[in-house]
C-alpha cells in the first residue's frame, strides 16, 4: 500500500504540463457554467427594466462572467510557466473523508463517524503507520465526544442513529 | 460633556465585579468556542443566550459582547492558523495570516491581529461615541440606490485583494454574484437553480463555502506539501512580539483600516465586509511594503483586522436606532434587548442612555479582557503548529464536518462542503483565489436586491443611480478604480512583454552560437 | 361565520364536562418550538411562556428554535414527534394559514396532524405612508394610488404584510407597486430615507415613529381600534372589510390526550392574564383574547380558507 503510494506519487512528478491548458481549462469551466445560468435566467423570465424578474440577475451576472472567462481563456494559454501539479489521491481522500461522515454520522453515529473519517483522511499521507491511523482515529472520536456532545451540546448521537 | 459623564457612568457599571466576571467567561467561552472550524459567534452567542435571561440587562450584555468578540477573535486564530475563515472579512485575514504562519511567524500574526481588533474597535468607539447621532442620519439618507452603489465599491475593491492576476479576481467576484442567486428568489419566491432540493431553498450557507473553498482546498494542497517537507520552516513559538519595526508598519494600517471601517460599519448588512474589503484594497495601493502583500505581510493581517472590528462597533448605531441588524449575531443581540422590553429604536439613545454607554463601556472592557486574555494564550496556539501535520489535517477534517453539519443538523451540508472542497482545490490548480469568490458571494444577494428595489422604487428608471448625490459619487470612485486598475494591469502587462521580448532575443542569440 | 359560531356553542357545552386547573401536565421537559432564530418577538414569546410555566407551575420548559422555510420545518418536525405533551410549537400563520396555500408539496396537514392548543393573541398591522406626502385619509390614499401611483414595502414575498397590501388591492380597487423587503425594519428605513412612500407593519412597533411625526398612519387592519392608538380608524369603519392579524399560538402534534390539552390550554390561559406577561406583550402589540382548543382549532381552519384568495392573488407559489 505504501509503496504503490510512493510509486503513484513519484509518476505523477513527472508530468507537468504546462499551466495554459490547465488554466484554459478553469476558463472553460466557468464559460459553460456561465452559460448555464443564462439559458436558466432566461427560462425563469428577465421581467421588465421597472420590475426586474427572478431570471434577470443570473443572466446579467451570466453574460459578464462570459466575457470575462473567455479573456481569461485568452489570456491562460499564453502562460508558459510550470502548472501546479494536481495531487488527485488526496483530492480523492478527502472527498471520501467527508462522504464518509455524511453517510455515518446519522446512521452509526458522531464516534465511529468521526473515526472512519479520519482513517480515510489519512490515507494518502505514508508517514503515518496503520496503527498511528487507527490510535488517531480513537482519539479524534473520543475527543469528539466530549467536546460536541459534553461539553458544547450539539445534538449529536455517539452511538448510533439519530 | 454629555458624552464623558455618560460613557464614564458607563464604565462604573462594567467594572462591576460581577459584570468584569460575566464579561471574562464570555470572552474566554466565545474563543474557545470561535476556535472551532464553522462554529462561529452566531453559534456562541445562541448557546449562551438562554443563560443571559436570568441576569440583569446589563451583565446579560456585557457577557453577550464578550461572547461576541470572544468568538470573532477566535475566530481569527482559525484563519491565520489552519486558513479556516468563518466569515467573509476573516477570509481577508488569511490572505496574509495564513503565510505569515507557514513562514514561522503565527505567533505574530495573532499578536498583530489581537492589538488590530483592538485598535480598531478603539476608535470606532470613539466614533460611535462622538458622532452617535450623525452616523444613525448617514444611516438614513441610504436608500437603495446607494446601498447598491457602496456593494458596487466593494466588489470592485475585492477584485483587487486578490494575489494574482486582478482579472482573475474580477471573474471570481463575478462568479460569486452569479452563484449567489441559487436559492428561493427574496423578491419573488419563486425558486432559482435549486434543481428541486429542498435544502438548496435558502440558499448555500456562507460557513458551507468558507469551509469548502479554503479549509478543504487549502487541506488537500497541503497534504503533500507537508509530507515532502515544504513547510516545516522553524516556528519560533516563544516569539509572539512583534518587532519595533512591525510596529511601526502596523500603526499606519491599523488607523486607517479603523477610519475606512467606522465609516462603513454605519451601512447595515453590508459595512463590515466591504470595510475589510475596500481596507485591504486602499492598503494594498498605498502601503510602502505593497510587493510583500499576499506574501504574509503584517500589514495585510492588520487592516482587514482592524476595518472590520471599528465596523462592528459603529454597526450598533445603525442597529440600535433603527432596529436593522447587521449580522445575524447582532440581531441575536436586538432580541436579548428586547427580551428585557427595549425595543430599537429612534428614541433608544434617548430613553436608555444608560444601557446604551453601558454597552460601549462593555465593549472597551471586553476589548481589554480579550488582549489579557489571549496574549498569554498565543503561545499556547501557535504550538498548535508544532503539532505534525499528519496529526492536524485529519482533525481539522472532522472538525469541518462537526462545524458544517451542525449548522442545521442537517447531512446535505456536509455533502455540500464536499462539493465546495473539490471546487476549491480546482480553483487553485487554475490560479483562481477564493476570497474575491466568497466576497462576491456575500455581497451578490445583497446587491441583487438593492438593484431590484432601486428599479422597482424609480419605476424603471436607471439614472437615479447617478443622479442621486451620494450614489453618483460613489460609482464615478467606483469607476475611477476601475480605469486606474486597467491602466496600471495594461502598463505591467507591457513592460513584462518588454521583459519577454528581450529574454527572448537573447535566448535566439544563444540559440545561434 | 354563522356555523363558526354554531360550532363554537356546540364544543363549549361538549367540553363542559372535562374539568381542569391549571398546572404542571408532564414530568418530561416540554421542548417548545420557534419557527423564528433566537432574537424575533416570536422567540421571545416562547421565553416568556417557558419562563412562567416553570415558575408558576413547576413545569420545566425550554424553547428549541428551528427555523427555515416560512416555519415549515419546525412544523414538520412537530408534526413527527410524540403527542405526549412535550413538544408544542409556537405557532402563527407562516406555517399553518399561509405555507398550505403557498406550498404545493407540504410534508403536512396544518389541521390533521395537529393538536391546535392555545390561542395566544394577534398583533394588528396598519398602513403607513408619508408624512410629507399630504396624504392623510385612505381616499387621499386612493386618489394618489390611481392617479401617480404608489410604492409600498411588506417585511417579504407570501408575509402577512404582502397579503394585507393584496387584500388593500383587491378591496380599494387600486393597484399598489409592491417592493418586498426582509423584515419591516429595513422597510422602514428606506422609508424614513424618503425613497418608499408607504409601508404596512405591525402598529404597535412603529409607536415611536408615531410619536415623533415620522410616519402617518392611515389604517388598522384589526376588526376594532386599538386602545394604545384610538386615533387611527380601521378599514372596516372607513366601508372595506379588511381584517389581517398575525395570530400566535400553542399547538401539539395531532392524538394528544384531551384532557392534556385542556390543562395546558387552562394554564396558558391563567400565565396570559398575569400583569408582568401583559405588559410584556403590549410592547409586542399582542393582546391577548382567551379561547378554548376548541374555539382556537376552528380560528386556524377558519384563517385558512378566509385566506386562501388572498394569498393566491398576492401570487406566491414555490
Amino acid at each position: 500500500m505504501k509503496d504503490l503510494l510512493l510509486r503513484l506519487r513519484r509518476s505523477e512528478d513527472t508530468a507537468r504540463p504546462p499551466h495554459a491548458y490547465l488554466g484554459a481549462l478553469g476558463g472553460v469551466a466557468l464559460l459553460i457554467l456561465s452559460i448555464v445560468f443564462i439559458l436558466g435566467g432566461y427560462e425563469l423570465g428577465v421581467g421588465s427594466p421597472r420590475r426586474l424578474g427572478t431570471g434577470a440577475f443570473p443572466v446579467i451576472t451570466g453574460f459578464i462572467l462570459a466575457v470575462l472567462s473567455l479573456v481569461v481563456i485568452a489570456s491562460d494559454l499564453r502562460d508558459t510557466s510550470d502548472a501546479e501539479r494536481p495531487d488527485w489521491i488526496s483530492f480523492a481522500a478527502i472527498g471520501a473523508a467527508l462522504a464518509i461522515f455524511a453517510l455515518t454520522v446519522g446512521r452509526i453515529g458522531l464516534v465511529p463517524g468521526a473515526f472512519l473519517t479520519v482513517i480515510t483522511a489519512s490515507v494518502p499521507d505514508p508517514s503515518l503507520p496503520i496503527v498511528g491511523k487507527i490510535i488517531l482515529g480513537a482519539l479524534v472520536s473520543l475527543a469528539c465526544w466530549a467536546l460536541f456532545i459534553g461539553l458544547i451540546g450539539l445534538p449529536f448521537a455517539p452511538f448510533g442513529g439519530l | 460633556m454629555e458624552i464623558i459623564s455618560g460613557f464614564g457612568n458607563g464604565l462604573l457599571v462594567a467594572l462591576q465585579p460581577e459584570n468584569l466576571l460575566y464579561c471574562f467567561v464570555g470572552v474566554f467561552l466565545g474563543t474557545f468556542i470561535g476556535v472551532l472550524p464553522g462554529i462561529g459567534s452566531m453559534a456562541a452567542i445562541s448557546m449562551i443566550l438562554p443563560l443571559t435571561f436570568y441576569l440583569e440587562p446589563t451583565s446579560a450584555l456585557v457577557m453577550i459582547a464578550g461572547v461576541y468578540y470572544g468568538a470573532e477573535y477566535g475566530g481569527s486564530i482559525a484563519s491565520i492558523l489552519m486558513n479556516i475563515p468563518g466569515t467573509p472579512s476573516s477570509s481577508i485575514t488569511c490572505i496574509d495570516g495564513y503565510p505569515m504562519a507557514r513562514d514561522g511567524r503565527a505567533g505574530i500574526a495573532l499578536f498583530a491581529s489581537a492589538i488590530a481588533s483592538f485598535g480598531g474597535g478603539i476608535v470606532g468607539m470613539i466614533v460611535m461615541a462622538v458622532l452617535a447621532p450623525g452616523l444613525a442620519e448617514l444611516a438614513l439618507n441610504f436608500g437603495p440606490t446607494e446601498y447598491f452603489a457602496v456593494i458596487l465599491l466593494g466588489l470592485v475593491a475585492a477584485s483587487a485583494v486578490s494575489n494574482g492576476s486582478p482579472l482573475k479576481g474580477i471573474t471570481m467576484v463575478v462568479a460569486g454574484l452569479m452563484l449567489g442567486t441559487v436559492g428561493v428568489d427574496i423578491t419573488t419566491g419563486a425558486e432559482r437553480f435549486t434543481m428541486g432540493i429542498p435544502e438548496m431553498r435558502d440558499g448555500v450557507h456562507l460557513v458551507i463555502v468558507a469551509m469548502g473553498l479554503f479549509g478543504v482546498g487549502e487541506l488537500i494542497v497541503s497534504i503533500r506539501a507537508n509530507a515532502s517537507g515544504a513547510f516545516q520552516n522553524e516556528i519560533d513559538y516563544k516569539k509572539f512580539y512583534p518587532s519595533r519595526a512591525e510596529w511601526k508598519a502596523m500603526f499606519g494600517p491599523i488607523m486607517r483600516g479603523s477610519g475606512i471601517g467606522s465609516f462603513f460599519g454605519a451601512l447595515p448588512g453590508t459595512g463590515q465586509t466591504v470595510a475589510s474589503a475596500v481596507a485591504y484594497a486602499v492598503e494594498k495601493k498605498v502601503s510602502p511594503n505593497r510587493a510583500g502583500f499576499g506574501k504574509g505581510a503584517i500589514e495585510g493581517v492588520a487592516v482587514p483586522e482592524a476595518a472590520n472590528n471599528s465596523a462592528t462597533q459603529t454597526a450598533f448605531i445603525p442597529t440600535l436606532t433603527l432596529g436593522v441588524p447587521g449580522s445575524a449575531s447582532m440581531a441575536l443581540v436586538i432580541g436579548a434587548l428586547m427580551m428585557y422590553g427595549i425595543v430599537p429604536g429612534p428614541r433608544l439613545l434617548v430613553d436608555h442612555a444608560d444601557l446604551f454607554w453601558g454597552l460601549v463601556a462593555s465593549f472597551l472592557i471586553g476589548n481589554i479582557l480579550l488582549l489579557i486574555l489571549n496574549i498569554p494564550l498565543i503561545g499556547l496556539w501557535v504550538r498548535l503548529l508544532k503539532i505534525p501535520y499528519k496529526y492536524m489535517y485529519p482533525t481539522i477534517i472532522v472538525l469541518i464536518c462537526v462545524g458544517v453539519y451542525s449548522l442545521n443538523n442537517n447531512v446535505f451540508d456536509v455533502w455540500l462542503t464536499l462539493v465546495f472542497g473539490w471546487a476549491g482545490y480546482l480553483m487553485r490548480l487554475f490560479r483562481f483565489e477564493p476570497a474575491p469568490f466568497l466576497i462576491g458571494f456575500v455581497l451578490g444577494p445583497m446587491m441583487e436586491e438593492q438593484l431590484r428595489r432601486a428599479m422597482l422604487l424609480s419605476r424603471g428608471d436607471p439614472t437615479v443611480f447617478l443622479t442621486r448625490p451620494i450614489s453618483g459619487t460613489l460609482i464615478a470612485i467606483t469607476a475611477l478604480l476601475l480605469v486606474y486598475a486597467l491602466y496600471s494591469g495594461m502598463k505591467a502587462r507591457r513592460a513584462r512583454q518588454r521583459a519577454h521580448a528581450v529574454t527572448e532575443t537573447s535566448d535566439l542569440q544563444q540559440g545561434k552560437s | 361565520m354563522k356555523h363558526l359560531l354554531i360550532l363554537g356553542a356546540a364544543t363549549v357545552l361538549l367540553a363542559a364536562p372535562v374539568h381542569a386547573d391549571p398546572g404542571k401536565w408532564t414530568d418530561e421537559p416540554v421542548r417548545i418550538v420557534v419557527t423564528f432564530p433566537p432574537g424575533g418577538t416570536s422567540d421571545l414569546i416562547a421565553r416568556v411562556l417557558a419562563q412562567y410555566f416553570e415558575s408558576e407551575y413547576g413545569q420545566k420548559a425550554v424553547v428549541d428554535n428551528r427555523p427555515g422555510a416560512g416555519g415549515t420545518v419546525a412544523a414538520d418536525y412537530v408534526a413527527e414527534q410524540a403527542p405526549d405533551g412535550t413538544t408544542l410549537i409556537l405557532g402563527n400563520n407562516a406555517p399553518f394559514t399561509i405555507a398550505p396555500t403557498q406550498f404545493d408539496n407540504l410534508p403536512y396537514d396544518p389541521m390533521g396532524d395537529f393538536t391546535h392548543i392555545a390561542y395566544l393573541g394577534a398583533s394588528t398591522p396598519a398602513l403607513f405612508v408619508q408624512p410629507a406626502s399630504g396624504i392623510t385619509t385612505l381616499d387621499d390614499y386612493i386618489a394618489q394610488a390611481k392617479g401617480d401611483g404608489i410604492t409600498y414595502g411588506s417585511s417579504g414575498v407570501g408575509s402577512i404584510t404582502h397579503i394585507l397590501g393584496k387584500a388593500v388591492d383587491i378591496e380599494l380597487g387600486i393597484e399598489q407597486i409592491h417592493v418586498p423587503y426582509q423584515g419591516s425594519a429595513p422597510a422602514i428605513q428606506d422609508f424614513r430615507a424618503g425613497v418608499l412612500e408607504a409601508y404596512y407593519d405591525m402598529v404597535a412597533l412603529n409607536g415611536d415613529l408615531i410619536t415623533e411625526g415620522a410616519t402617518q398612519p392611515i389604517a388598522l387592519a384589526a376588526p376594532e381600534r386599538s386602545s394604545a392608538f384610538p386615533d387611527i380608524p380601521t378599514f372596516r369603519e372607513l366601508g372595506h372589510d379588511i381584517v389581517i392579524e398575525n395570530w400566535t399560538g400553542l399547538s401539539g402534534p395531532a392524538g394528544m390526550d384531551p384532557e392534556m390539552v385542556k390543562t395546558i390550554n387552562e394554564t396558558v390561559g391563567a400565565i396570559m392574564q398575569l400583569e408582568p406577561v401583559i405588559e410584556r406583550l403590549a410592547q409586542f402589540g399582542v393582546a391577548h383574547t382567551p379561547m378554548s382548543s376548541e374555539e382556537f382549532t376552528t380560528f386556524v381552519e377558519g384563517t385558512i380558507s378566509t385566506w386562501e384568495p388572498l394569498i393566491k392573488a398576492a401570487n406566491v407559489n414555490g
